[in-house]
């Protein structure tokens, strides 16, 4: 499936999760260091959410977008 | 003048009794989702702070129940996922849901992960009802329940993602159809229009799901959701239905209060109260749950599971070739049914001497919730992988690889990008442009440890299939995101009793 992380694009397997697609888009480490990860609604989500085609995930500073 | 007092005693009359039958009712509708057996406080992955902890989030559930009539709702994925949960297949859980006294819980996808026998198992020890109206095939799922607060009849519909076949292994939805959730919650809005006062999907979808839901089906008043670990902090309205969704692993108890008046919602109000130590009250009763099941998973991790006959080498994984390596590559493979493994030595944390076998054993090895995927890579792309794994080798970083089903030689002087000398699979001398099924675990296969080359055969595995109770994909040959490797190697061990690797010669130095 397709998902966009900063809005770039991202494939993933199904079944993979947000953790999967901030790893493919070198971003895992910006959590490390405490950004968060949204939806495109300004949701914070966990790392173990689920993703389905064409969800957009927004990885930024805790104190919002 | 009679007839003047006549009329105003039946103007009071009506009057009253409008006022009367206009009783404006207040209830409660308390929410978890994708609990996944965080029992106990942890700290999230980039946080300093310890959240979660079911005990605190129990008592302050029961605390918000004696305010006002109350449901305590479970939107899926409760049962799998921490070892607290996943050594006693869920059972845990369910004792802790009972002692809270859920009132209904929908099936998550990872609800099915044990396999449909146990799932059936903690359906049937639930005091609760366990719903699925868009699975076919499982009679212990409900498609839904009517519960009753303070005279308002609520429908509870339960939906679960229907790509739940591809998110745990295909054999464990086998005989099962997951119908559409849009149709099914269709139907069920038509069918219980007139027997509830609200309706509440209590959906597995995802919240993006839920949008679509909301805008496409009429009728529905509440979605309370899961699926996608969403933290939606004050509810989301489409049209006239109120969405949900109370993040993830206890982090969050989600509170949404209706107001309701001749059978219709006039007013809410909902928002998420985050769960932490900090907290201070925690449900004694749940408590001592959460307790007996820690100390239980202690004991039932100095299970003795195998034996080795030699010692197993976990240090030298980023340096070379180990029997450690070999033999976890091998269980990839073997399971995927792929031709060859690669794997990240790093992803191998420890030894385990020789003897006993402990459960305790395999988790230091692997603790990381990993899983097998199999891939079609080329000869080119096999080639790349190893000298990316290769790459590293002056730190001895853990990108180094462990493999099955292929030998290689490198020459370690030579400089990076240039080390890889022969790749043989079968035997045989890999060619660049044929393709091999190729075993790997999740992280290596979105990029982990900096790993391109998984990423073309990944991206080209977008349309795939559930054929014959596998997935079969462009290039995609296995994923088991229901499965941790370490259990598979459990399993592998388990099955064998005696293991004794040998250092083959895979991995070659040539100058």
């Amino acid at each position: 499936m397709r998902v966009y992380v900063n809005d770039r694009d991202v494939d993933l397997l199904p079944g993979m999760s947000v953790r999967h697609a901030l790893i493919q888009a070198g971003l895992l480490g910006d959590i490390e260091s405490g950004k968060k990860a949204y939806d495109e609604w300004g949701n914070e989500i966990g790392l173990e959410g689920a993703l389905a085609e064409g969800v957009k995930i927004y990885v930024e500073s805790h104190n919002g977008k | 003048m009679k007839r003047f007092i006549v009329f105003t005693i039946l103007i009071g009359f009506l009057i009253g009794s409008t006022f009367v039958n206009a009783e404006v009712i207040e209830i409660r509708v308390l929410h978890v989702n994708d609990f996944h057996g965080f029992a106990k406080p942890y700290k999230p992955f980039g946080s300093d702070e310890m959240l979660g902890g079911i005990s605190y989030l129990a008592a302050m559930a029961e605390r918000l129940r004696t305010e006002k009539p109350t449901l305590l709702l479970a939107a899926g994925d409760m049962i799998q996922g921490s070892d607290w949960a996943n050594l006693f297949q869920g059972r845990s859980v369910i004792e802790l849901m009972n002692q809270m006294r859920f009132d209904a819980m929908v099936v998550g996808n990872h609800e099915f992960d044990f396999g449909q026998e146990v799932l059936r198992e903690r359906i049937s020890e639930a005091r609760f009802p366990v719903l699925g109206a868009n699975v076919e095939g499982m009679e212990a799922l409900k498609p839904y329940v009517i519960k009753e607060l303070a005279g308002i009849k609520i429908a509870i519909v339960g939906i679960v993602t229907e790509d739940t076949p591809v998110s745990t292994h295909p054999k464990n939805v086998m005989g099962l159809r997951f119908a559409s959730a849009e149709e099914t919650v269709q139907r069920y809005v038509n069918f219980l229009r007139d027997k509830a006062d609200i309706l509440l999907v209590l959906s597995h979808i995802g919240f993006h799901a839920d949008r679509v839901l909301a805008e496409k089906v009429r009728g529905i008043d509440v979605i309370v959701g899961g699926h996608s670990h969403t933290k939606i902090d004050k509810p989301v309205q489409i049209g006239k239905t109120l969405i949900v969704q109370a993040w993830e692993h206890a982090k969050a108890l989600g509170i949404l209060d209706l107001t309701v008046e001749d059978g219709k919602i006039i007013k809410f109000e909902g928002h998420l109260e985050e769960i932490k130590p900090s907290l201070g009250i925690k449900d004694e009763a749940v408590e001592q749950i959460v307790k007996g099941y820690e100390e239980k998973a202690d004991a039932a991790l100095d299970e003795v599971v195998g034996d080795a006959e030699t010692d197993l080498d976990g240090e030298h994984v980023r340096k070379r070739e180990t029997n450690l390596g070999d033999l976890i590559a091998d269980i990839m493979r073997e399971t995927s049914g792929a031709e060859a493994t690669i794997i990240n030595g790093g992803g191998i944390r420890t030894s385990i001497r020789k003897g006993p076998i402990k459960l305790r054993d395999i988790y230091s090895v692997l603790p990381f919730d990993n899983y097998i995927v199999a891939v079609r890579l080329t000869g080119r792309q096999i080639r790349e992988a190893l000298e990316h794994g290769l790459s590293g080798l002056e730190e001895e970083a853990g990108r180094f690889p462990q493999v099955s089903g292929l030998m290689f030689s490198y020459d370690p002087s030579a400089p990076p990008g240039k080390r890889v000398r022969e790749i043989r699979i079968a035997g045989r001398p890999v060619e660049s442009d044929r393709e091999y099924a190729v075993a790997t675990n999740d992280f290596l296969a979105v990029g982990g440890d900096g790993y391109k080359a998984f990423g073309e055969a990944v991206k080209a595995s977008r349309d795939f299939a559930v054929i014959g109770g596998m997935m079969k994909g462009e290039r995609l040959v296995y994923s088991n995101p229901g499965k941790w490797l370490r259990d598979v190697v459990i399993d592998y061990i388990k099955a064998r009793k005696k293991i004794a690797p040998k250092v083959e010669g895979r991995i070659k130095e040539v100058r």
